[in-house]
């Protein structure tokens, strides 16, 4: 087991009206390259601030203890070189409308991450950036690049954002609740979709999400976090099967699923 | 007799030239006290019926019978008056409310503006309003920005209910709360169903939810009714293709767990 990245005594502190509160509190965790990770939390848990913190996208304000070593194929030796997020990390947000420029064509907006980090031509930026929408199953890649992002659906700008933060090719791929914003659909399409490309690219994934369902379905290590700390760590099926904490039993409880008992029943009001 | 009967409605947007077909001759009734889901993935036009029964917006075509009444034809005072009986509750309570007011003032409108209760005695049923969703009074100074989201929630139910109304709009009203909050935010309004005989129509795209809470289901696909029926009969074993294909997307521990 290589680790990709190794988190140690990470703390993560913001200022909020004068006062130190604590977002992460001494995480140690390691990133195991090539793995589906999930990050399960509640509102609150820390999980979005470990996010930002392992791709260096913690404001300025907030005070960061702890350390994060990479191995990654550019450092191969210390690991003391921090990454580069867009080349070395990719980033998928809730709200793809927020995280894409609405005034750039999506065609530019991928073509600007491979020809910032891959050394390519405009040309040649154009026409990778029409492969990846492709490879991300964008139904008419050749108008598509040629549209604003106002002008296609969420799930599908939800394809473009994914497209351009794997463009570069990172080695480590975070989706934080990139599919919360989505119907039951158009989610499950998507993490068909960061499942075949992560596999296609052996990438390392990094699932940050509120629903410990959606995250058994596709990560092989579940990390349960709560008030800012890490509860639990381990297999999918043991997390799920045998967890040791009460609170990520609660978790598991309180997932409606298609095979839940009728809340109805118990209220007693069925007719 | 039926609470809420919609019969035929339509409602079109056009974009451009083209025209498109919102929601497309839906039909369907409530009973008092009754959950009913509307059901779909984004776009199958389940909020503008929302808001066409709320009359936020206008049909194009189509009749809604609310209480025995021509609903579409209220206007003004009639209209007003007849509002105070059908309420919603949205996804989002930190967008529907004032985010400068108090949850105390949040609740105080809707006494006021409608003559429910004389001034002196508002802060009584305030308090009243507060216990009866799980909150304490200590809240009702309080910014609702201040407060957590199930607590907004709950602030949003009990405004909601201020008025004794026969029927609840709930429009994605449990979609964006963490999981332990969403259950007892489910079980508070069951409860408020079995004490006031409330109704629902219950919007949401989660069919596990939606099996869960709701007597019957209307799904939807295009502005259409694709298959409706009780709830659990059609979930577990639905017809249409759009809901084999909600029933196959909805993730599920027991894949896991052994």
């Amino acid at each position: 087991m290589t680790a990709l990245a190794s988190i140690r005594d990470l703390t993560v502190t913001y200022r909020r009206d004068g006062n130190e509160v604590a977002a992460l509190k001494t995480i140690n965790l390691d990133i195991v390259a090539g793995e589906r990770l999930a990050i399960i939390g509640e509102s609150g848990s820390g999980k979005s601030t470990l996010a930002l913190a392992i791709a260096g996208l913690m404001p300025r304000s907030s005070r960061i203890e702890g350390r994060v070593d990479w191995l990654l194929p550019s450092s191969p030796s210390s690991g003391a070189k921090a990454p580069l997020g867009g080349r070395d990390i990719g980033f998928v947000f809730q709200d793809p409308s927020a995280s894409l420029d609405p005034v750039m064509t999506v065609g530019k907006q991928i073509a600007e991450v491979a020809y910032t980090h891959l050394g390519l031509t405009w040309p040649q930026a154009y026409a990778k950036a029409k492969s990846l929408l492709e490879r991300v199953r964008l139904p008419d890649p050749d108008s598509a690049l040629q549209a604003f992002p106002h002008q296609l659906s969420g799930g599908q700008k939800q394809r473009i954002a994914i497209a351009a933060a794997i463009a570069a090719g990172p080695k480590l791929l975070i989706a934080d609740e990139a599919t919360s914003a989505l119907d039951t659909i158009l989610q499950a399409e998507i993490v068909a979709l960061i499942r075949r490309l992560v596999a296609e690219d052996g990438m390392t994934l990094l699932f940050i999400s509120h629903d410990i369902a959606l995250a058994a379905e596709l990560a092989e290590r579940i990390a349960v976090f709560r008030h800012g700390e890490l509860l639990e760590l381990g297999m999918t099926a043991q997390i799920v099967g045998a967890p040791t904490q009460a609170y990520t039993r609660t978790l598991l409880d309180a997932h409606i699923g298609l095979d839940a008992a009728p809340l109805l029943n118990r209220a007693g009001l069925d007719a | 007799m039926s609470l809420l009967t919609v019969s035929n409605l339509t409602k079109s947007y056009r974009c451009g030239s083209k025209t498109i077909a919102a929601v497309d001759d839906v039909s369907f009734h409530i009973d008092p006290g009754e959950t009913l889901a509307l059901a779909g993935p984004s776009g199958s036009g389940k909020s503008t019926i929302a808001r066409l029964v709320l009359r936020l917006i206008e049909p194009d075509a189509g009749r809604i019978e609310f209480e025995g009444n021509d609903f579409l034809a209220l206007s003004g005072a009639a209209l007003r008056a007849r509002r105070t009986r059908l309420q919603m509750v949205f996804q989002d309570p930190l967008a529907a409310f004032n985010p400068r007011a108090t949850v105390a003032r949040v609740l105080d409108d809707p006494l006021r503006i409608h003559g429910i209760a004389a001034r002196a005695e508002r802060p009584r049923r305030i308090a009243a309003l507060l216990e009866r969703v799980g909150l304490t009074a200590d809240v009702a100074p309080r910014a609702i920005h201040e407060i957590s989201g199930g607590q907004r929630q709950r602030v949003a139910i009990a405004r909601a209910i201020a008025t004794k109304p026969s029927l609840i709009v709930l429009d994605e009203a449990v979609s964006a709360l963490d999981v332990s909050v969403r259950g007892q935010i489910l079980e508070l309004l069951l409860d408020l169903q079995r004490q006031e005989r409330i109704a629902y129509v219950f919007i949401s795209h989660d069919l596990g939810v939606v099996r869960a809470i709701a007597h019957r289901v209307v799904l939807l696909e295009g502005g259409q009714i694709a298959e409706s029926g009780d709830a659990r009969t059609v979930i577990d074993a639905p017809q249409s293709a759009i809901g084999k294909a909600l029933v196959a997307a909805a993730p599920r521990l027991n894949r896991i767990r052994p």
